[in-house]
């Protein structure tokens, strides 16, 4: 019963930080500088993450599908089943859980020693709203910054696709890229594109609030860590599922 | 200046202060002392309005701070300073970032008036030409100077120290001490939270002391030491044997030199 009524609470206080970062929202100007840090650090540290996860998940999908596309000898649709795989599913998915290990980490143990040493504190005895001060800034990079590294991690993984296809299956390298650009329809663009807002907001937001209850010291501030990652990772996975239905059975 | 009237807290079940009433008057600065647990932090965070008391009003200049609406609240908030038992340093900005963080006008500041007001707060916590430096690279002792300069750029007109000499060593303490007379001068009230005697007796022209969450005693050093309350005897007994020592030994002085 207490477990459940820390749900109700925890969901309650999430909800507190989703109004204070919206009314906030217009602040944005006075952490323009955070902001600007921040999304260099999402950018630059996990860009080398994102074109390893795309890659591999593109050549590792090529490999699957090519052989059991071979059964039917219809090798010449790993194109169309990569580039959709990567488009719609996996760019967004895999870059968004590698995201949520990266920034959820480090958003969460950031503001959590901050909250440690009473810097959240000083912040509001001084007057400033800490969620305007410190998430608005992270999601704010994070809605910025998740849709190019999907882009990257969407196009290493069609290049890495194709890599495989013309090793193993002998597929023309010109003709593989150009079947799997000419298969992606505005429908598969659209979802692949629009998932990594949902995503990142739901990352900054999640590690930050993990980040900003945290209590009990080191210990504390390490089991808050765990949290942030595991609760960003599960929502990425059930919002991709929401997506997904959504989208096979409305658009 | 503030008065708090009936302020009680509690944690669940826990108890940690109840019915505290004392005023905090202009330009007097009031020391609250007390062992370890009894609630001095709490107290304080009360005051900075980052715990809401479960009952009891707090009145800042005459008005309810409950009451106030939201404009008028922000007003009182920006002439109340706070000196972290932590200092709470922002760890990832250098010193003079750290000072001028709560500077209310920054945004409208060239560069050049940022850093006249950084070099004047500096100095008058002697901290000449540290500016560049972060806070893993300070002492305590310079960490807690730059935790007051930090309030002070704020321009309150209350400044609540949370055992501010706690871990220092006697010339440490001695300056910080010396700072707080300082902001006397300039017309600062100071609420100093301490368990440290020495601190007591230099700086308290109020002292409040307090166990278990209640107060047991208010008033001046001379009050305290000639209290009849058992707790307060216990507290100040260093103070009151010192006291004896000093006084026996003007009269063997006085002995001597008949
Ligand atoms: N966040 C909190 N949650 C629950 N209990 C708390 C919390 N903060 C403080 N307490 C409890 O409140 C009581 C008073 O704490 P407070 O920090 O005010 O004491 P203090 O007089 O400042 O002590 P010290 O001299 O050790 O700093 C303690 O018993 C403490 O355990
Ligand atoms: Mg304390």
């Amino acid at each position: 019963m207490t477990a459940f009524r820390n749900l109700i609470y925890d969901f309650e206080e999430f909800g507190l930080i989703i109004r204070d970062l919206l009314s906030g929202i217009k602040t944005i100007r006075d952490s323009w500088d955070e902001t600007l840090t921040e999304m260099y650090l999402i950018g630059s540290k996990a860009l080398p993450l994102v074109l390893l996860g795309g890659l591999f998940s593109g050549v590792i999908l090529a490999i699957e599908t090519g052989h059991q596309l071979k059964i039917f000898g219809a090798t010449s649709l790993i194109s169309r089943t990569v580039s959709l795989g990567m488009v719609r599913e996996l760019g967004p998915v895999v870059t968004g859980l590698l995201l949520a290990a990266r920034t959820g980490a480090k958003n969460s143990s950031e503001i959590g020693a901050m909250k440690l040493s009473d810097q959240i504190d000083a912040l509001t005895a001084f007057g400033f709203n800490p969620v305007h001060k410190l998430v608005l800034p992270r999601t704010v990079a994070a809605l910025i910054m998740f849709l190019p590294l999907t882009l990257i991690a969407d196009i290493t993984g069609i290049f890495g696709g194709m890599l495989i296809a013309y090793q193993t299956f002998q597929i023309e390298l010109a003709w593989f890229w150009d079947t799997a650009v000419n298969a992606l329809k505005m429908k598969d663009l659209f979802v692949g594109f629009a998932k990594p807002f949902f995503f990142g907001f739901f990352i900054s937001t999640i590690s930050c609030y993990f980040g900003l209850r945290t209590k009990g010291g080191t210990t504390g501030l390490g089991k808050n860590t765990i949290n942030a990652v595991v609760y960003s990772s599960i929502v990425i996975l059930i919002l991709d599922f929401i997506f997904t239905k959504i989208v096979w059975e409305v658009l | 200046m503030v008065e708090l009237k009936n302020i009680s807290l509690s944690f669940g079940e826990k108890l940690i202060l109840e019915n505290v009433s004392f005023t905090i008057e202009n330009n007097l600065t009031t020391v609250i002392v007390g062992p370890s647990g009894a609630g001095k932090s709490s107290i304080l965070k009360i005051i900075a309005g980052l715990w809401r008391p479960d009952s009891g009003e707090i009145f800042f200049n005459g008005k309810d701070i409950f009451k106030m609406c939201e404009s008028e609240y922000q007003t009182m908030r920006k002439k109340i300073g706070i000196v972290f038992q932590s200092n709470a340093l922002f760890d990832s900005l250098s010193v003079t970032e750290n000072i001028l963080y709560f500077l209310p006008e920054r945004k409208s500041l060239t560069d050049h008036e940022l850093k006249e007001i950084s070099e004047r707060l500096l100095n008058f916590v002697n901290m000449d030409g540290t500016g560049d430096l972060y806070p893993e690279e300070l002492s305590g002792g310079m960490k807690k100077r730059i935790a007051i300069a930090r309030a002070l750029a704020f321009n309150p007109k209350l400044i609540l120290f949370d055992e501010p000499t706690t871990g220092l060593d006697p010339l440490n303490s001695a300056s910080i001490i010396e700072l707080i007379e300082k902001l006397k001068e300039s017309g600062t009230t100071s609420v100093v939270v301490s368990h440290i005697l020495n601190d007591v007796v230099e700086l308290g022209e109020q002292i409040i002391v307090i166990n278990d969450g209640s107060i047991v005693e208010s008033g001046r050093i001379e009050k305290l030491i000639t209290s009849e309350d058992p707790f307060v005897n216990k507290f100040f007994y260093r103070l009151i044997k010192h006291d004896r020592i000093m006084k026996s030994s003007y009269n063997m002085y006085e002995l001597v030199n008949v």
